[in-house]
């Protein structure tokens, strides 16, 4: 279970507070949803959930299976199982995706205290997984993204998150980018991964992705705190009448 | 003699070795008078200060503080084991090859189709005596000194149209018997019309030992031919190489080097290229991964006389510490080079606040249909990547390995030989994790 209590952030290098008081509690096996208007705080809690630098954690918590994470570095935090789906995911040069993927299983499974894959087990695994994504194996041969479109990146996450078999899953904006038969694909992948065992987090600005991945929950995120929550037609209200309800001002 | 010119403790000691060794050193009366002149063109000329443009990151007059004195050279223990500590890496990898070893500047054992230089300058042929007499040669100091002292060298004269199996390696090592000693080698290596050879230089200094090593290597490309050519010069603290290679490309020829430097030592490696023929191409990548006050300089002419030619550098430098890399690519395009292809790209990844990268890129062209461009950067390693690497649950640390390895392996990428790639990829790693 992800408990996020009472979470304000700042950035570490300006005095702007970003969120102010978040609270938020998605059990294993739910998936919900965080839809805001710019400028929310949206990518700041993914970020903060994954551990990026540049950020200040000035109150609150958040525990992961009841365990808080904010001291942890992000590859120990992986190996918890926590996993953001990046909104702009990085280009690597020179590091072949299959490089980059291996040396990220491997890394997380010994975390885990579970055996490595060999070559042959990785193989076959990529392969299968790719193939489920509609990733062309050719593909992965080529240095982490470099020169992919916006939706061959988006699957290319979801492939790393399918091969890093994450327990919470974060995320971030993952419908940006694609057009509609990618978002299928995406979703498809993202679905095949819900489970008893797995939470997820899906932040969307729009209600589109939704109707893919359909959530438990919605929460509507506004100037740093959960300012609704409700069940999936919340995002159809949304969808309706905008943000302007939870801002003050159109959005 | 102009001793009293002179007036670093360096400059007078390599006067003294000259005058304490020539009667010994290889080669008959036209090679001696050479030697002279040399010596006498460097007493005036004394090592290159910074004022000197070509050296101006890469004070010799400053940074060498003495000359050792000029090897004994030879082993006491087995030739075997000496190469074998050399060439670790390659042995690692499986790599067959076609070995000339020399221990300190003497020959130690040779086979397959190399051959010891001191021995033909007992009766050299024509080709060999105009190559001594390369005024081209006479150009800075470095060179000076070479020509001057050199004690042996790998001759390689490869046949019209021949293609050797393995690659033929020049093993430079440290011998047993001196702590400090100034080594100093000529290669020589004709390459005959439509042949394909791969030479690989190695030259590495022993880890108890100080060295000051000098190596000069003159190729004639043929017409047609297709030369491989990878330097590996690994310089611990204390050591100093400065390298040098003079390179005649003939029409539609392929020459594609390779250099690899890593240690703390104080490198240069020059290289200057002619272009003689139509349609060849020159294809040079780089990797330098310097520690410590480590010093690492790449200077190298690419003289593009006639029309149709390609070049292609890319320079690739790690640097931590307070260690110092230095790209120089001066690219002249003239007139008759119409359709000349040029392009040059010099990187370096800066993996400490103190470390300096000094990048200077040159065109000078003369014709007016060409394409040449060129491009340097120098950055550290990007924060926002590591995070990426490490929210998959690689550790900070090998993430920044992976970032570093990839950055050099754009070079190394460009090693057409698996096996040697794969040896020269192991020793820069084994480098980074110094």
């Amino acid at each position: 279970m992800l408990e996020i209590k009472n979470l304000h952030v700042k950035l570490e290098d300006e005095d702007k507070v970003i969120l102010k008081g978040l609270t938020l509690t998605v059990p294993k096996g739910e998936v919900h949803a965080i839809m805001g208007p710019n400028g929310s705080g949206k990518s700041t809690l993914a970020y903060v959930l994954a551990g990026r630098d540049g950020y200040e954690v000035t109150e609150g918590d958040i525990l992961w299976n009841g365990e808080s994470i904010l001291e942890m570095e992000p590859d120990e935090r992986a190996a918890k199982g926590v996993f953001l789906a990046f909104q702009y995911p990085m280009e690597i040069p020179g590091v072949a995706g299959l490089t980059f993927l291996r040396t990220a299983a491997n890394a997380v499974r010994k975390k885990r205290d579970e055996a490595e894959l060999t070559t042959p087990e990785f193989m076959k695994v990529v392969k299968e997984k790719a193939a489920k994504l509609n990733i062309d194996f050719e593909m992965l041969k080529r240095p982490v993204n470099v020169g992919f479109s916006g939706g061959e990146k988006k699957r290319s996450e979801i492939l790393q998150m399918a091969m890093l078999e994450p327990s919470l899953c974060v995320l971030d904006e993952t419908d940006s980018g694609l057009d509609i038969d990618a978002l299928k694909v995406v979703s498809d992948g993202v679905n095949a991964l819900r489970g008893p065992d797995r939470a997820m987090l899906v932040i969307t600005h729009y209600q589109r992705l939704l109707n893919h991945i359909v959530p438990d929950k919605v929460h509507v995120l506004a100037d740093g705190r959960i300012q609704k929550t409700g069940g999936k037609e919340l995002a159809h209200e949304l969808e309706a009448s905008g943000y302007a309800g939870y801002t003050g001002k159109a959005a | 003699m102009t001793v009293q010119m002179l007036n670093t403790k360096a400059e007078q000691a390599i006067l003294k070795t000259f005058e304490d060794n020539a009667a010994r050193l290889p080669g008959g009366t036209a090679l001696q008078e050479l030697r002279r002149a040399a010596i006498g063109a460097f007493a005036s000329k004394g090592l290159p200060s910074r004022r000197v443009e070509e050296f101006k990151y890469t004070d010799l007059k400053a940074g060498l503080k003495d000359a050792f004195p000029l090897a004994k050279g030879g082993a006491d223990g087995k030739a075997d084991d000496i190469i074998r500590s050399a060439l670790g890496a390659l042995l690692g990898a499986e790599v067959e090859t076609s070995l000339i070893a020399f221990a300190d500047g003497r020959g130690l054992s040779a086979k397959g189709e190399a051959s010891f230089l001191a021995e033909a300058l007992k009766t050299p042929p024509a080709w060999i005596s105009s190559l001594m007499a390369d005024e081209s040669l006479n150009a800075s100091a470095d060179l000076l000194v070479n020509s001057a002292l050199f004690t042996d060298g790998a001759l390689i004269d490869v046949a019209a149209d021949a293609a050797p199996e393995h690659p033929l390696v020049i093993v430079s090592a440290a011998g047993d018997r001196e702590t400090e000693a100034f080594v100093a080698l000529r290669h020589v290596i004709r390459v005959g019309k439509g042949a394909k050879v791969t030479l690989v230089e190695f030259d590495t200094i022993g880890r108890d030992s100080a060295r000051q090593s000098s190596a000069v290597t003159q190729i004639e490309i043929g017409d047609g031919a297709e030369v491989h050519h990878i330097k590996v010069v690994a310089a611990r603290k204390g050591s100093s190489h400065l390298g040098h290679w003079q390179v005649a490309l003939g029409a539609n020829a392929t020459y594609r080097p390779f250099q690899l430097t890593v240690g703390e030592g104080l490198v240069r490696n020059g290289l200057n290229i002619a272009f003689n023929g139509q349609h060849s191409t020159f294809d040079f990548g780089a990797a330098s991964i310097v520690h410590g006050q480590g010093h690492a300089d790449s200077t190298l002419v690419i003289e593009h006389k006639v029309p149709h030619c390609t070049s292609r550098e890319l320079f690739k430098t790690v640097l931590d510490g307070q260690a110092r890399g230095v790209f120089q690519g001066k690219v002249i395009v003239l007139p008759d080079a119409q359709k000349t292809d040029g392009k040059q790209m010099a990187q370096a990844l800066m993996l400490s606040p103190d470390a300096e990268f000094d990048s200077k890129p040159e065109l000078e062209i003369y014709a007016d249909d060409v394409a040449c461009g060129h491009g340097s950067t120098a950055a550290e390693i990007d924060p926002d990547l590591v995070f990426y690497c490490t929210s998959r649950g690689i550790p900070k640390a090998v993430a920044r390995t992976l970032l570093i390895e990839s950055f050099i392996g754009e070079a190394i990428d460009k090693i057409e030989h698996d096996g040697l790639r794969e040896a020269i990829g192991a020793i820069a790693r084994d480098s980074l994790a110094v």
